[in-house]
């Protein structure tokens, strides 16, 4: 297993200076150039002209190249180009944030889409059950989070007020205690600040959560359904054992597999799926950072942002094939 | 026995509702009393890149700039309104002019304080201003507007003096407290160097406080502030990027003021229907065509007129700005510019457009493939429906829609034959025409120019060289109408609509001075003096 985890960590660097090495040569492919995006209008000639070289933009690209790999070697990813904030500094403040977004909605996600997946495989005979649920899956897909999330603030924040419009509470605070054990010392506090992070946190874990709800219900209702037609379920059955026995101990825990499958692919669609709920509620995070760097430009900060992506993903499904061990022991590795 | 999928599912349902429960509290917990008294105010606007009032032309940075710095001079108030070329003394109490027109000596007011204990401000501060600019210091960007300037001298701690190159007539308007005018703290900029724009430090009647990226800015009330504390002791500035969300929040009271990306005829009704105001802060930015005459067929001045004919300025400006939501360009230096005059341009007439096409020699009309325009603001729209007209006389625009960058450097390559384009500048013809029809500023990928004179237009050179020379204001005013009447005759600029600075306010929670409909004027795209605005409870 530690070899096994050492091989892929090997092979996940040549993935990650691949990657790296694209976001740099796409981001000065496309057409516009940072100065110009930050003067806009008022961009005179010598002006750009000294804002480029300041940047240091005007020096050739192979050397700008070797100069951004040497430096992100050694953990230096530049400042950002328009508001000055070192990269990593930055990405460290908004990564909390999109973390805790991914995971709750990746939560909201399971624990509505897994339990309509599988009650929808095993009524699949019942039009009454299947189908009502099968429609709430349509739906789920065919809502865009930010049509969803301006539903939901419109109804829990300005009428009913019972949750914050915009923000993403106090994540500094919980993190501050943490770090310095003030979590342990005045719990209170700790869990008032932990409370105003899940308030802020509830519409917009529910609005992607719901969206990516739809994807997992339909993956483990065809999970399910596989499984369900086995040869061991038959003998299961056979053997006389209750329909809830069946389910939980055989049905379910081998649709685990193609289930964790998805939900690595899952923590892809999520990420993305943050940059418009980060957006229509106004909440710091690295979806909505990367867009706007993007747009401005700021290429430190994209390629730093791309870099945390990019790592994220590669750890997930490191994760993911770690935990098939876990769920199925007859998988192993060497 | 349980079995332990079981009582795993059990362990979940205990966790999510204990989830719940924590909402529950957290939506319980009140803020304490004292903050209940607290004057606050909210902003939604977007987020600046800087407070350093000399690094940005983002429309957020600079209104959020006039919160905490100062210039040598302001825009006067005159009849309860703030006008829009005439100065009153800020930091500055006094000032002469020397009889050759170029040495001027400003007495600075005295017992100005900066923020957070960096002293009283001085001539030294003034003169370091400036000449961090002139300089070109790393991030300033407005250096260009201060070139006029030969050197500075400091008098005594509170005498500047300031030797031109050469007259300039517009001298005390680059002194307003606006871009390359504000004073910044000598001390606070050497101490934190390239940390400056997020340790800002000016004469402002706000302080900085704090920023939390992508969440809020905070601001605080200065109390040694020159004019007096501000009533409003505290501003969050949030970054709210999106529209609908600024509109839900004005609401709900999460927000008093917003600072809209863009105002639309749905955006005021909305406003309108909560019983908000929206704040128009004239003369604002105008968005116009310059048409390039060195360009086939732009080249021939029947095929620019044909297209002035072609275009329905009056049909673009209600579809885009019904009502008052903007007013029907007159001029190519728009109405609050000095030196502006009312001009003449061809009228809508697709009949006279094609027979004008047929006389130059295309009958059919002709096809532009590949016109470049920004994905963003005002451009798309503007731009499809003066394509629809266009078509009717049978000029084909294909268009490409591209990254508002990206539309940026293709107009600077003179991709585009005509291009749209807004903007607002100090409001004197001289900057206003010198950046847009000075032969100077024609753009021109072989050398490297990037200039904004995408006429392409050489024949007010002269005019611009003497105005800037004239000390006579009849005469100034003379020569830029002069200019103004040159455009007109050579077709070269179309102008569409000016549209105000726009913010939606809650009058029961904030209330200014100033009418809402152009009371104040708008360099900043805000308001000038946010120390008048008042938090009513």
């Amino acid at each position: 297993m530690f070899k096994y985890v050492l091989r892929r960590i090997v092979v996940a660097v040549p993935m990650l200076f691949g990657a790296m090495s694209i976001v740099f040569f796409a981001m000065r492919i496309l057409p516009g150039d940072p100065c110009v995006a930050m003067m806009g209008d008022q961009a005179t000639t010598e002006a750009l002209a000294d804002c480029t070289r300041n940047l240091g933009l005007n020096r050739p690209l192979p050397v700008q190249y070797v100069d951004y790999l040497w430096r992100s070697v050694q953990f230096d990813f530049g400042s950002s180009l328009r508001q000055g904030y070192p990269v990593s500094e930055y990405i460290a403040r908004m990564f909390p944030h999109t973390l805790v977004l991914v995971l709750s909605s990746a939560v909201v996600a399971a624990l509505i889409g897994i339990p309509i997946g599988i009650i929808s495989a095993l009524k699949r005979r019942s039009p009454l059950i299947d189908y009502p649920l099968r429609i709430i899956a349509l739906l789920g897909l065919s809502m865009p989070v930010f049509w969803l999330g301006i539903l939901l603030l419109i109804v829990f924040s300005l009428h009913l007020d019972i949750f914050p419009l915009i923000g993403g509470g106090d994540l500094d605070g919980v993190i501050h205690m943490l770090k310095n054990g003030e979590a342990f010392s005045s719990p209170r506090d700790f869990l008032v600040a932990v409370g105003d992070v899940l308030h802020h946190l509830t519409l917009p874990a529910l609005a992607l959560g719901f969206t990516l709800a739809a994807t997992v219900s339909r993956l483990s209702r065809s999970a399910m359904l596989e499984v369900i037609s086995q040869d061991y379920i038959r003998t299961a059955r056979a053997k006389g054992q209750g329909e809830r026995a069946v389910v939980y101990k055989h049905a379910f825990r081998n649709m685990m597999v193609p289930l964790l499958t998805i939900i690595g692919l899952f923590v892809a669609i999520a990420l993305t799926g943050t940059v418009l709920t980060e957006t229509v509620f106004t909440r710091p995070g690295l979806g909505k950072m990367l867009v706007d760097a993007i747009g401005a430009r700021d290429y430190p900060l994209a390629q730093g942002a791309i870099t945390v992506f990019t790592m994220i993903i590669i750890v997930v499904n490191l994760v993911v094939d770690m935990l098939y061990a876990v769920v199925d022991p007859r998988i192993t590795y060497r | 026995m349980p079995s332990p999928v079981r009582s795993r599912f059990t362990l979940l349902l205990v966790t999510v509702l204990a989830v719940l429960l924590t909402f529950g509290l957290a939506a319980l917990v009140e803020p304490p009393a004292a903050q209940a008294q607290k004057k606050i105010l909210n902003i939604a606007a977007k987020e600046p890149d800087s407070l350093d009032p000399h690094s940005s032309i983002l429309g957020q940075t600079q209104a959020i700039v006039r919160f905490t710095y100062r210039g040598l001079t302001r825009f006067a108030i005159k009849d309860g309104k703030v006008t829009t070329a005439e100065v009153q003394p800020d930091l500055a109490e006094s000032w002469t002019l020397s009889p050759d027109g170029t040495v001027w000596t400003f007495k600075l007011r005295k017992g100005v304080q900066f923020h957070k204990g960096f002293g009283e401000m001085t001539a030294e501060d003034v003169k370091f201003s400036f000449e961090r600019q002139i300089k070109r210091t790393p991030g300033t960007r407005f250096g260009v507007n201060l070139e006029v300037i030969k050197s500075i001298e400091v008098v005594d701690p509170h005498t500047v003096q300031i030797v031109l190159k050469s007259f300039d007539a517009i001298f005390l308007l680059r002194m307003v407290g606006y871009q390359q005018g504000y004073i910044v703290s000598k001390k606070a900029v050497e101490k934190y160097g390239e940390q400056y724009k997020w340790n800002p430090v000016g004469t402002g009647p706000f302080y900085f406080e704090r920023h939390s990226p992508r969440e809020k800015i905070v601001l605080k009330a200065f109390d040694k502030y020159y004019g007096g504390k501000p009533q409003i002791d505290e501003i969050n500035w949030f970054d709210v990027p999106e529209d609908a969300t600024k509109l839900i929040g004005l609401e709900k009271g999460t927000f008093d003021l917003l600072y809209p990306e863009a105002v639309t005829a749905d955006f005021a009704s909305q406003v309108e229907k909560m019983g908000a105001v929206i704040d128009r802060r004239g003369p604002g930015q105008q968005e116009r065509f310059y048409i390039n005459m060195t360009k086939a067929p732009f080249d021939d001045i029947r095929v620019r007129r044909a297209f002035m004919h072609a275009i329905d300025r009056k049909a673009i400006k209600e579809t885009m700005y019904p009502g008052g939501l903007g007013k029907l360009a007159i001029s190519c230096v728009p109405p609050g510019y000095f030196g502006h005059i009312p001009m003449t341009f061809p009228e809508y007439d697709p009949e006279k457009a094609k027979k004008l096409l047929a006389e130059a020699g295309h009958p059919n009309g002709f096809t532009i493939k590949n016109y470049f325009i920004s994905k963003s603001f005002f451009y798309p729209k503007v731009l499809t429906l003066a394509q629809e007209q266009l078509k009717k006389v049978g000029i084909i625009v294909e268009l490409q829609v591209v990254e508002h960058a990206t539309f940026h450097e293709n107009i600077r390559k003179n991709l585009d034959p005509f291009v749209l384009y807004g903007g607002t500048r100090i409001t004197d013809a001289d900057p206003w025409l010198s950046l847009f029809f000075d032969s100077k500023e024609i753009p021109d990928p072989a050398t490297g120019n990037k200039g904004t004179n995408f006429a392409h237009y050489r024949a007010i050179d002269d005019l611009l060289a003497a105005g800037r020379l004239e000390r006579d204001v009849k005469k100034r005013a003379a020569i830029y109408a002069e200019a103004q009447k040159r455009i007109e005759r050579d077709l070269v600029c179309l102008p569409i609509t000016d549209v105000a600075g726009q913010w939606a306010r809650n009058p029961k929670r904030v209330s200014t001075p100033f009418d809402p409909d152009y009371g104040e004027f708008s360099l900043h795209y805000s308001y000038n003096y946010p120390e008048m605005l008042k938090v009513l409870n």
